[in-house]
């Protein structure tokens, strides 16, 4: 630092520097000065955390419950559309046929379907098949062993040609309208639904989110305005020896701002509690059903931008108070 | 260095602080001003502080009408200003040096120039070995000692001091006032309010008297005989 400092310290020279030249030096004069009373509130402002170590650990932890909330809820969401997305996709019609038809019986039926101008591909499951799949997903494998017959329908699935209407294909209404088939299973209608939940997540959390962040900057600017308060004769000793107002503000943005990067680092630390306790029964869920998803956590860009936004809240929340402070302080 | 045109100053109350108070203060001027408790004599001060605006008349500071001076322009004002208080105001969180380099630190002085200057005033006001301690463990006379240095440490062209003395014994006192009589000597203009009469006296410097807001009379002591 004082090297840094160093070549201002300079004596004058002897003869008056020319006009440009000295201009320069006081504008690196200046940027160090600038840069002095930057490390002055930052650092008095971390010695004012740390001289009311319990209140600022309580506020600190306050914030970071504050910012967990909404942070859990995203995680939430964001797993659970990553989830459906997959299904998004889906467009089969799954055909669950009478029990009482056969083998040949049922392929008949698909032979009829693959001939239909907006059918793609008909898959058939045979009864046998779909016990096996049933044995292995399912976990009543013994339970299964126990019964004399194969309970299961004999099933297939058709997919449909892209286009038209999605929510109810007229082929949707012959495969319902056909007595062999005893029930017809299409997802599309169940994903609107989906969609339709996750639309209404996705709005609750901008709206948590925005209600935690207003508290956040209730919180962060109540306990910079109490601090202010408790320092007023500081501050009227220094508006009386010339500091500016921007000098009298800077520690308390800066203590804004540790308040808003602690709180948001505590929300982190709270987030990652919360998913490594849930993270193994979670994963032992998903395992059951299927491989494909992994619950992901938050990411460096999310906890960044958490940070970040904590940050200026708190800077702005501390920005409000000591202006209105210094307005409502001044001489007449 | 200072001059009051017809300067009035009231109140909201309706009091009239001064009236009609005329003067000229030079460069490196002492001046004391006294009075009654309630005479103006703090007020007058902070009409040069610009801690209030006069209701009517001139103040020129430093060749500096203050009527033109915004309120954006205050804090620049009043770093030209070197202030010292009654109860010395020092900040209790902070050590010594600390509060004595604040107006350099207010002003962005480079750093390397703050300790230099720092422990110049200090050792100008005969503290220089307690720069480490917190004001709480100063003696009220090391304390005002330290207001000061605070108050010199930027070298300004003004000092003006509220009743410096008026928690000291009479021989703390005198060295106060002789600090600023050193001061006086090297070009800056002091003005002091103070009701002490006895110090008045010794120091045989020009004196202001108000008395119920007006400047009643405007002496410059003989040397005792």
């Amino acid at each position: 630092m004082s090297a840094q400092a160093q070549p201002v310290k300079r004596p004058v020279p002897e003869k008056p520097a020319p006009s440009a030249r000295r201009s320069r030096v006081s504008l690196r004069e200046r940027l160090a000065a600038w840069r002095d009373q930057h490390f002055y509130g930052f650092f008095s402002s971390l010695g004012r955390l740390a001289a009311r170590p319990w209140a600022s650990v309580l506020t600190v932890f306050v914030l970071g419950f504050a910012l967990a909330l909404p942070l859990l809820f995203w995680l939430v969401y964001d797993n659970a559309r990553e989830l459906s997305g997959g299904m998004r996709e889906a467009r089969e019609i799954t055909a669950f046929l009478r029990p009482s038809l056969d083998a040949a019986e049922a392929s008949a039926l698909a032979s009829e379907l693959r001939k239909r101008v907006d059918v793609v591909d008909v898959v058939e499951r045979t009864p046998a098949q779909g016990l096996a799949e049933f044995r292995q997903l399912s976990g009543f494998a013994d339970a299964l062993d126990a019964l004399q017959d194969n309970p299961l329908p004999s099933v297939l699935v058709v997919t449909p040609r892209p286009g038209g209407n999605l929510d109810a294909p007229p082929l949707l209404g012959d495969l319902k309208a056909d007595a062999r088939v005893d029930l017809v299973q299409y997802d599309a209608a169940w994903r609107r639904k989906l969609s339709g939940i996750l639309r209404l997540g996705e709005r609750l959390i901008v709206v948590v989110a925005s209600l935690l962040a207003l508290a956040t900057l209730l919180v962060i600017g109540n306990t910079v305005r109490m601090d202010i308060q408790a320092r007023s004769a500081e501050i009227s000793v220094m508006q009386t020896i010339g500091a500016s107002n921007g000098f009298i503000r800077r520690p308390f943005l800066y203590e804004g701002f540790w308040y808003g990067l602690l709180g948001a680092l505590v929300a982190l630390l709270i987030v990652g509690a919360v998913e490594s306790s849930l993270a193994e029964p979670i994963r032992a869920l998903i395992d059951s059903y299927s491989q494909r998803f992994a619950l992901h956590g938050v990411d460096v860009a999310v906890a960044a931008a958490l940070v970040a936004a904590s940050a200026a809240i708190g800077w702005f929340g501390a920005y409000a108070v000591t202006t209105r402070h210094l307005v409502a302080g001044r001489p007449r | 260095m200072i001059r009051f045109d017809n300067v009035t100053k009231r109140y909201q109350t309706g009091l009239d602080a001064l009236a009609e108070v005329s003067f000229e203060i030079g460069t490196g001027e002492i001046v004391f001003v006294t009075g009654h408790s309630g005479a103006g004599k703090s007020t007058l001060l902070k009409l040069v502080s610009l801690a209030e605006r006069p209701t009517r008349g001139q103040i020129t500071v430093n060749e500096r009408e203050l009527a033109r001076v915004r309120r954006s322009g205050i804090p620049q004002h009043r770093r030209g200003i070197g202030m010292v208080f009654q109860d010395h105001r020092l900040l209790t969180d902070r050590s010594v040096f600390d509060n004595v380099a604040l107006p350099l630190l207010i002003a962005g002085t480079p750093r390397a120039e703050i300790g230099k200057r720092v422990r110049a005033a200090l050792d100008k006001v005969g503290l220089l070995a307690r720069e480490k301690a917190s004001p709480v463990a100063l003696s009220t006379g090391e304390q005002q000692r330290v207001g000061i240095a605070r108050a010199i440490v930027a070298k300004p062209a003004l000092i003006i001091a509220d009743e410096p003395t008026g928690n000291l014994d009479p021989q703390l006192s005198l060295e106060i006032m002789n600090l600023f009589a050193d001061f006086g000597a090297v070009g800056t203009t002091v003005l002091i309010a103070t009701h002490d009469l006895f110090l008045l006296k010794r120091m045989r410097r020009r004196v202001l008297v108000l008395d119920r807001g007006r400047l009643v009379d405007d002496f410059h002591p003989e040397p005792a005989a």
